[in-house]
């Protein structure tokens, strides 16, 4: 196992997260809501409402209660940020993404999850920061794609092919080739398993659009695997 | 997938893909069942995408967790930027009720009477 690698944690599915607002742990590590907020004000149960008091409570200055969101969802930005850019970027974009946060939780109206807004917030920061590197490296998905290889593994189920270390990083680094709007909408769709309604708010496009993505997002990743197997041969 | 032009190919890998991932319906749900069964390729390819979306579905289940190091760094710029924002009212309202009694002072301002 490599040292340097991010601990890994079970947790729920984030549809979950998003229909409760976000943070709600049970018994594999994830705590439920409790009765009464860090201000001693009585929780309703609804992590989406004490996120709200949170975020109310961050807008007119107080870092306490800032603080407590950070610890509730830096996980998602990180996990958001580590897909989008890579190991190297993700801190940096992490960072970036939480001071966004504070300097615009006034604009936080919730409307939508507090999880949904720091999805869309993350996105943005990590969208901008490629856009930043793409103007400097031009990269492009191959125009050509050759016949498909046959699939890799022995027959194998799909999870032991899935867990198999040297496939996931080969996924992994298909999926940092992918055009960045589309990976963004494959991540969200496939690796977060969100609906396509919850990705095109998040991505600020219509529900469409977000499905076009995926779809267009999923070949491509597809194209760069295959390429990357016909090279291995 | 041979005799096809770039753009149709791309329309077949996404129609296929769309159909792997449950996304068509109706005639169009039948229409990919066609392309598929037509050809060993199209077949190959739904293969690799059924594979595909198990592996995305796997590697969405981890979550790697925060750094400290980010943690800390977000929390500690709230607390820096919350007491520069109180330190800046602070100052601005001390500098305001200084001016005032300073107007008043020097008479540029009448005293405003208290009570009826």
């Amino acid at each position: 196992m490599n040292p340097d690698a991010p601990a890994v944690r079970e947790r729920p599915r984030t549809a979950d997260l998003l229909s409760y607002g976000g943070g709600r742990r049970s018994a594999n590590g994830w705590r439920p809501a409790r009765v009464f907020d860090a201000s001693g004000r009585m929780n309703t149960g609804d992590p989406g409402v004490e996120d709200r008091n949170l975020a109310a409570r961050a807008a007119r200055g107080e870092a306490s209660a800032f603080s407590r969101l950070i610890h509730k969802h830096s996980d998602l930005v990180y996990r958001v940020s580590l897909r989008m850019l890579g190991a190297n970027d993700a801190s940096d974009a992490s960072q970036e993404a939480w001071v966004r946060a504070w300097r615009n939780i006034g604009s936080f109206r919730g409307d939508s999850a507090f999880s949904t807004w720091m999805y869309r917030i993350t996105m943005n920061t990590c969208l901008n920061t490629r856009r930043k590197e793409s103007r400097r490296k031009e990269q492009e998905v191959p125009e050509e794609f050759t016949q498909l290889p046959e699939p890799s593994g022995t027959g194998s189920s799909p999870e032991a092919s899935a867990l198999d270390g040297e496939r996931r990083e080969e996924i992994f680094e298909a999926l940092r080739n992918v055009r960045p709007e589309h990976r963004a909408a494959v991540f969200l769709r496939h690796m977060e398993g969100l609906k396509y309604q919850e990705i095109a708010e998040i991505l600020d496009i219509p529900a469409g659009t977000a499905k076009g993505w995926v779809h267009r997002g999923q070949a491509e990743l597809l194209v760069l695997l295959s390429e990357e197997e016909g090279e291995d041969r | 997938m041979r005799g096809l032009s770039e753009e149709q190919r791309w329309t077949v890998l996404e129609k296929i893909g769309a159909y792997a991932t449950g996304d068509l319906e109706g005639e169009e749900a039948r229409e990919a069942e066609r392309l598929i069964l037509e050809s060993e390729d199209h077949q190959r390819l739904a293969e690799s995408y059924a594979r595909l979306l198990a592996a995305l579905s796997m590697l969405g289940q981890e979550s790697p967790a925060a750094p400290e190091a980010v943690v800390s760094y977000a929390v500690r710029r709230a607390y820096v930027a919350a007491f520069l924002r109180q330190a800046e009212q602070f100052t601005r309202g001390l500098v305001e009720d200084y001016l005032g009694a300073l107007a008043l002072y020097l008479n540029l301002r009448p005293a405003r009477r208290i009570g009826p």
